[in-house]
């Protein structure tokens, strides 16, 4: 009942069950602050949505919540806009980079594997590092020790690189080179893997940059806005892989979801939070792996060749 | 009695006609298809043609005791496909070799009265290409062990998927002239212009042969999408960023700007 072809995927699907995905995750990064992109796409992939048709969409996916959640942070002042700036450039080389690499890939069949084994990895580390200082909270909030403030550093190599910039509204006077970087990691991020790349940008800008905590999460969202409108255009346009059907009814199940995620968040605790998510992500990467190492139903795969029409 | 030669010379002239433009009185096959046009819409989830026809016995009276055999065959477009096999490579299952068919049916049904073989000898089967063992598929030259395995599961692949069919008991006669036969399109369905025939057998001879078509397209909003995605694939990505932007700024509107 209720069956869904999706025109490009060229399958069809419960409207339901996409819906309630979309729904699901967006629960989930309503209730964690995270973008979602790296649950969504490995379970539009576990749901039989071919991978490279699921990291385009997902990609589309995040355009929508980036754009509610950086209006909220714009009507704080929580953007640096010229910070943003600096990382949608660098992001655009990565972005174009990661689109070129997945053509390429598809074209050598080896596509859906790079693209598992990069989740497997990335997804790996990051529930690791988050699992490991989710329980040291834990541990800590139960010895009662107090969690100790982070010292503001005085200087580090960043700052002895050049093409320095001056950047108001995050008070810092910092070479332009390490934004382009991180920029550029978090495009090719996006186009590879489909997801909004948050997870490493808020770090990086936090510790690295030493940016104002609130400004970052803003200008992470504003950076990711254009990151994967960029991607979502370089993948339709040169590898057709982007599902417009299935994009919306993640968005409608993500909008809905979202809301209420970002509600029941408030109730639990931060380390709790980030135990259960750090949880989630780790049976993701487990979850793909097992995958590429358990011998496959089928030995053969079938591709069709060339462009369609 | 003049007018003798040339009631003959007409009765020659039409014979000589009849025997060129006849060939040797035999039963003839019609057919047709339930559906000429099959819409692929956003509620599509395959679809069943019948195909149905009849022999005509105009030509020769209808022999009792004679087993009439029908093969149909329903073929969409050709499509180049790559097959691959994964190897195990330092613990993981990764895509290794592969193989290349350039002209692989991208649907293929036969349906058959009995099977194929008690129909028609290989020879007649081969030269009409009829049946999976018959499929010519265009396969690159490279080593045969390969390529044989690389075919076998190109078939079985499609068959897995519905694309791919080939039934013995498909056809049912009704009566001694009408018969019909089935075939399950599934919602992967490519689109296309899609040839059946249908041939008409009897003890071993190919009797008669009558063709028709059939188009698989997709309408509606899946066929715009469809368009949209593959000639103006950047216009398609404009609209879904902008689909995706105002839901954000809707999101924003109806949850977000309370704080």
């Amino acid at each position: 009942m209720l069956q869904v072809y999706l025109p490009i995927a060229e399958i069809s699907v419960n409207l339901l069950v996409m819906l309630g995905l979309g729904a699901a995750v967006g629960f989930l990064s309503g209730m964690f602050g995270v973008g979602g992109g790296f649950l969504l796409t490995p379970l539009l992939m576990f749901s039989g949505i071919p991978p490279a048709i699921a990291v385009t969409t997902c990609a589309n996916q995040i355009v929508a919540s980036s754009v509610s959640g950086a209006l909220v942070q714009w009507r704080r002042d929580n953007i640096d806009l010229k910070m943003g700036a600096v990382l949608i450039i660098g992001g655009l080389a990565g972005a174009v980079v990661g689109v070129w690499l997945v053509g390429a890939l598809r074209e050598a069949g080896q596509a859906d594997l790079m693209i598992s084994l990069s989740y497997v990895a990335f997804l790996g580390v990051i529930g690791g590092l988050m699992l490991a200082e989710s329980i040291r909270a834990i541990q800590r909030a139960r010895a009662g020790v107090p969690a100790r403030p982070r010292k503001p550093g005085q200087h580090n190599w960043i700052h002895g690189l050049p093409f320095k910039m001056r950047f108001p509204r995050s008070r810092l006077y910092i070479s332009a080179i390490p934004p382009l970087l991180i920029g550029a990691l978090v495009g090719f991020l996006a186009s590879f893997l489909g997801v909004g790349g948050g997870f490493v940008m808020v770090p990086a800008l936090i510790y690295l940059l030493r940016m104002p905590t609130n400004i970052v999460i803003g200008t992470s969202l504003f950076q990711i806005i254009f990151i994967t409108a960029i991607v979502t255009l370089l993948h339709a346009t040169f590898n057709h892989t982007l599902d417009l059907v299935l994009a919306v009814l993640l968005i409608a199940g993500g909008v809905v979801g979202g809301h209420f995620g970002a509600q029941a968040g408030q109730k639990l605790k931060g380390e709790q939070l980030r135990l259960m998510l750090a949880l989630i992500v780790l049976a993701v990467a487990i979850r793909i792996l097992f995958d590429l190492v358990l011998p496959p139903d089928d030995l053969y795969s079938l591709t069709p060749l060339g462009t369609k029409l | 009695m003049k007018r003798a030669p040339a009631i003959m010379a007409f009765w020659l002239a039409t014979i000589g006609v009849a025997c060129a433009d006849d060939p040797p009185a035999q039963e003839q096959v019609q057919s047709d298809i339930s559906t000429r046009e099959i819409a692929i819409q956003s509620n599509f989830t395959g679809i069943e043609i019948v195909l149905f026809g009849a022999i005509d016995f105009t030509s020769v009276p209808a022999i009792d005791e004679t087993q009439y055999d029908v093969i149909m065959v329903v073929r969409g477009p050709d499509e180049p496909v790559v097959m691959r096999r994964k190897e195990r490579t330092i613990g993981l299952w990764v895509n290794g070799p592969s193989e290349v068919f350039q002209s692989a049916p991208s649907f293929y049904a036969v349906l058959a009265s009995r099977p194929l073989r008690a129909i028609a000898p290989e020879a007649t089967l081969k030269k009409l290409g009829v049946g999976f063992a018959e499929l010519d598929l265009g396969a690159e030259p490279t080593d045969e062990v390969n390529r044989a395995r690389f075919r076998s599961s190109l078939i079985r692949l499609k068959e897995d998927r519905g694309l791919f069919l080939e039934s013995d008991d498909a056809i049912s006669f009704i009566g001694r002239s009408l018969f019909r036969g089935s075939v399950d399109l599934p919602v992967s369905v490519p689109i296309g212009t899609y040839t059946t025939q249908v041939y008409l057998f009897r003890d071993g001879k190919l009797l008669s042969q009558d063709d028709s078509t059939l188009q698989v397209h997709k309408v509606g909003f899946e066929r715009i999408v469809y368009l949209l995605a593959f000639r103006y694939p950047f216009i398609y990505g404009l609209i879904a960023v902008v689909i995706a932007a105002v839901a954000g700024l809707i999101t924003w509107a109806i949850f977000g700007r309370r704080d």
